[in-house]
């Protein structure tokens, strides 16, 4: 992939991210102004939401790693093993119409944002990680950086952070209601 | 159409920070045998007494630099430009040198390594030249032979030779304005010694 093509690339998926953030900003708020009640007109909606925000970041990850060709550091590794099974969980639940996959998919989601955060702080201050650069891969270097706040372990919290919400928030027994009755 | 939009957004912010499709890489030639690595830093430096392969190569002007048994004492600091403690390091010793912290007897080279142009700060010449460097550099190759010749660990990474290219000390890390002092002095007292 060529150069321009990668940063078009980095720039699509950090606008992505930024959408997904706004839309989990959206989301809260609408909760905190309507009340519980606008759980039941997403319903089964937010089931799906939430895989397609975790299923694009698995696809996104993997672009980067087997497409352009950016090695994932250890701690991008613990965060795509918060990230690829839910994509996973999430579609059986969904498919399933079955509330509780949120009881399986949240504390995924919710490890995975500690280690998007623990992985930007690192980024942010690599002193964290140790006083120099590991030569084979370290975590504090940046592949992307986009809008100079934008890289990955910012993209992936994105993705938990809405997938978050969503489940915590809109999946719940009573928004599946009329479809488990 | 939303989807689009954010295309449309993609590529226009692409063309306007498109980037070069320049190499960071020079062609690096390495005579002697290669230093062991430097496993643990907090140990002594396995390679204390061993005499440094000679490396030479090329800056971003093609100007020639050898790093070899000239007589006298230098310090070789490795910079790897997606660092950031190479980029916190580089204006330190730059203003080290400026403000006559090196002084006469003891010189310094650098050498670019790890160059990845996928990654940030790319092409390291750029970055070098925006600090002001002056310390003559090569620019490693792109299968790391002066990372190997030195048994690098991370960056940035200091060795000290003394004039028939023994090795004095290998360093990993930040070493600031002290550690810079310290590193000469090592370097001075193997003059005439």
């Amino acid at each position: 992939m060529s150069a321009d093509l990668i940063l078009v690339y980095n720039n699509l998926v950090a606008i992505l991210s930024l959408v997904a953030l706004a839309g989990a900003v959206g989301l809260l708020a609408w909760r905190l102004v309507k009340g519980p009640q606008v759980a039941e007109i997403l319903g089964p909606s937010a089931l799906w939401l939430a895989w397609l925000v975790a299923f694009v970041a698995t696809v996104g990850s993997l672009i980067y790693s087997e497409v352009i060709g950016f090695e994932p550091c250890r701690l991008c590794w613990f965060q795509r093993i918060a990230m690829y099974p839910l994509s996973v969980v999430l579609l059986v639940g969904a498919i399933r119409r079955d509330w509780a996959a949120k009881y399986y998919a949240l504390p995924l989601s919710l490890v995975g944002l500690g280690i998007s955060v623990w992985h930007y702080l690192v980024q942010a201050f690599p002193a964290l990680e140790g006083g120099s650069c590991d030569l084979n891969n370290p975590c504090s270097s940046k592949y992307v950086d986009v809008f100079g706040f934008i890289s990955i372990p910012f993209m992936a919290g994105s993705a938990f952070i809405v997938i978050s919400v969503l489940l915590g928030i809109y999946v719940n027994k009573n928004s599946f209601k009329e479809e488990t009755a | 159409m939303g989807l689009a939009l954010i295309v449309l957004l993609a590529f226009s912010i692409a063309g306007e920070t498109g980037l070069a499709d320049e190499i960071g890489f020079g062609e690096v030639t390495v005579e002697g045998d290669n230093l062991p690595f430097l496993a643990d830093p907090s140990t002594a430096d396995p390679a204390l007494g061993f005499t440094a392969p000679s490396v030479s190569g090329a800056d971003w002007n093609d100007t020639p630099v050898a790093i070899e048994a000239d007589g006298r004492p230098k310090i070789v600091i490795f910079l790897a430009h997606w660092c950031q403690f190479c980029q916190n390091e580089v204006p330190v010793v730059q203003d080290w040198v400026d403000n006559g912290g090196l002084g006469s007897d003891v010189d310094l080279y650098a050498i670019t390594v790890l160059t990845n142009k996928l990654r940030p700060n790319w092409p390291p010449q750029d970055w070098l030249e925006d600090e002001g460097w002056t310390a003559p550099t090569i620019m490693d190759d792109a299968d790391s032979s002066a990372v190997l010749a030195y048994g690098m660990r991370g960056t940035p990474f200091y060795a000290v030779l003394d004039g028939d290219n023994v090795n004095l000390g290998r360093f990993s890390g930040e070493v600031g304005i002290n550690g810079l002092e310290t590193m000469k002095l090592l370097a001075e007292r193997s003059i005439g010694g």
